[in-house]
């Protein structure tokens, strides 16, 4: 169970890490569990030799060639992948039922009525209107994955993905209780999906003229505006993680034990261990959740070991919350609309990390087209 | 409950599937080459009527058992195949060779019809009919985790394959291998089941197709 822990918890890095590294320098780790992704287009071709030999099947179309993927690319890929799982989730069950238009009005409660009052009209014209909203709500969300997934549309998905994200985030999470005083960093604040947001703007594929980007996040808004928009969101959490309503003596414990419902037996048993560690500690949880927070958001601005030592520590504590606090957003509880921020704010980490002297692909080139091996030439002589 | 409608548009996708691998089966001639793709289009055109059959009742052939024996020995195949690259080739070849995503997509198939169980409550609500013990009924599966994972690394695949699908620039790029003395001109419709991007295509909707089965049985 730990290691299907670990391996659910280090999703968004194995797939970031397999496109990103050659084979042969690939840790036998990941060789053994992940490496499958990095592979040429199948029934086309076989493997010979240390890199993939293409051998042409007789009578068949050559297929393209892997496409070169960049950290940004591969990024986009994560990100596409977690918009096609939530497509996925949308089309649950519990989504059918008046239930989810509830839960979407809840998140009017306790908001200014100038964005409360849209919410509860949003909340009414679903519940009267529930499977073809639901329905065109998971489409939307699943052609956003494929789109960002797929070369030529990169561009207009990423761009659709911000306008669906900051949609949602007004009138399907309320803001993320920003103004209703309800944010909890344990429970996704400031909202998962204005991270989706974030990161489409940060991995939109440009990049700026005369000047060689840090890291991947400054390819299209330059390292200044990147490391402040980094700098805004963590110490937002810092900010909502020392909120009143987050250090109360059983905020926190409370908040995990009400996330425990539905689990299955083997995460219920980890909350319940955490619940325990932080019952009575509010204040204490939220003091040291808020140091680590702001120790993350300066991270950015140190050197590069530093930086690096610092969005490790990012992901390390997404993957905690997202496991113990989070309970892997509700998945295997049949209700999450989504994988909550856990997974995002480790995605975000990555597009922080300190870029090598790798070159800056065409994200919109398109793969290109396969060159036959002089073994394959010669079989088909 | 996830509309019966909905359920019936994903199982007509899943026959269009088996109909491209059927087609790509049929112009392989496999009775006159070698060939090493042959057990890929096999796998593709058995998960997609298995699929078909478990989002639909009227579309299902064989019985929950059959399919689990089908998928066992798919897996069981794919597995070898899988030492058998990696034996010659080093690790590599888990992450090149063609099998590995199979081996995925047959492991799923197998787990979803092994876990599929009918929660306590749920009798005679719409759902997969046509999964094991479902008959009607919502089905569930134990232990969701596997799920889950299953899950993520088949919409991680379908990001991928995606990735890979020429653009319009390189569409008209690939090249028609001649075949020195093969003369035959396939129909423009098998031709086109050929197409990798078609093939692509095809893996692309059955691994979404499968996650949203994983992830609405859950």
């Amino acid at each position: 169970m730990v290691l299907l822990l670990i391996a659910v918890a280090a999703y968004p890095w194995s797939f970031y890490y397999l496109m990103q590294h050659p084979l042969a320098g690939s840790p036998a780790l990941f060789s053994a569990a992940f490496m499958t992704m990095r592979r040429v287009p199948m029934s086309e071709v076989a493997v010979g030799g240390g890199r993939g030999v293409l051998r042409a099947r007789p009578g068949a179309q050559a297929g393209p060639a892997p496409a070169a993927v960049d950290a940004r690319r591969a990024l986009q890929l994560v990100l596409a992948a977690i918009w096609l799982f939530d497509g996925v989730l949308q089309y649950q069950s519990f989504m059918y039922t008046k239930a989810f238009a509830q839960m979407l009005g809840g998140t009017a409660d306790g908001n200014p009525p100038v964005v409360a009052r849209p919410i509860t009209w949003d909340a009414s014209l679903v519940a009267h209107h529930l499977i073809l909203l639901n329905t065109l709500f998971a489409t939307i969300q699943l052609l956003l994955g494929l789109g960002i997934a797929f070369r030529p549309t990169v561009r207009v998905a990423l761009a659709a993905s911000v306008a669906w994200s900051l949609g949602v985030w007004w009138f399907g999470e309320g803001l993320g209780g920003v103004l209703s005083g309800g944010a909890d960093p344990l429970n996704g604040a400031p909202g998962a999906v204005i991270i989706y947001a974030l990161i489409a703007v940060l991995l939109w594929p440009a990049d700026r003229a005369g000047e060689r980007p840090p890291f991947t996040a400054a390819r299209a808004v330059g390292g200044r505006l990147a490391r402040a928009l980094w700098l805004v969101l963590w110490l937002s959490q810092a900010y909502f993680a020392l909120a009143p309503g987050n250090r109360a003596p059983e905020a926190a414990s409370g908040m995990i034990t009400g996330m425990r419902g539905g689990e299955p037996a083997w995460l219920q048993s980890l909350m319940r261990a955490a619940a325990s560690l932080t019952a009575h500690q509010g204040l204490a949880t939220s003091v040291a959740l808020a140091v680590t927070f702001a120790v993350i958001a300066a991270g950015v601005y140190l050197p590069a070991p530093a930086a690096k030592a610092t969005l490790t520590l990012a992901i390390v504590v997404s993957a905690v919350i997202w496991v113990f606090a989070q309970a892997l957003g509700g998945i295997l509880a049949s209700g999450a609309t989504d994988v909550n921020s856990g997974p995002l704010l480790a995605l975000l980490a990555l597009t922080y990390w300190p870029a090598g002297p790798a070159g800056q692909a065409d994200d919109e080139a398109a793969p290109s087209p396969v060159a036959l091996t002089a073994h394959a030439e010669e079989k088909l002589a | 409950m996830t509309p019966a409608w909905l359920l019936d548009i994903v199982a007509a996708c899943m026959l269009a599937v088996a109909a491209v691998s059927a087609a790509r089966l049929v112009t392989a001639r496999p009775w006159q080459r070698g060939l090493v793709t042959l057990d890929t289009d096999a796998a593709h055109l058995l998960m997609a009527i298995a699929m078909a059959g478990m989002l639909a009742t009227s579309l299902s052939t064989l019985s929950g058992t059959a399919w689990e024996v089908v998928f066992a020995l798919m897996t069981a195949w794919f597995a070898l195949r899988v030492l058998a690259d990696a034996r010659a080739n080093g690790a590599r070849a888990l992450a090149a060779g063609h099998c590995a995503p199979h081996l995925v997509h047959s492991a799923a198939m197998l787990y979803l019809f092994l876990a599929a169980t009918v929660p306590a409550g749920m009798s005679g609500m719409a759902g997969m009919s046509g999964m094991p013990g479902g008959s009607g009924s919502m089905t569930g599966l134990r232990a969701p985790t596997v799920a889950l994972l299953f899950a993520l690394i088949l919409v991680g695949y379908s990001a991928w394959d995606l990735d890979q699908l020429p653009g319009r620039r390189s569409r008209t790029g690939t090249a028609r291998v001649a075949l020195a003395g093969g003369g035959a001109v396939p129909l423009p419709a098998l031709a086109a089941a050929e197409s990798p991007a078609v093939t692509a295509g095809c893996r692309i909707i059955m691994g979404i197709a499968m996650a949203f089965m994983l992830v609405i049985a859950l």
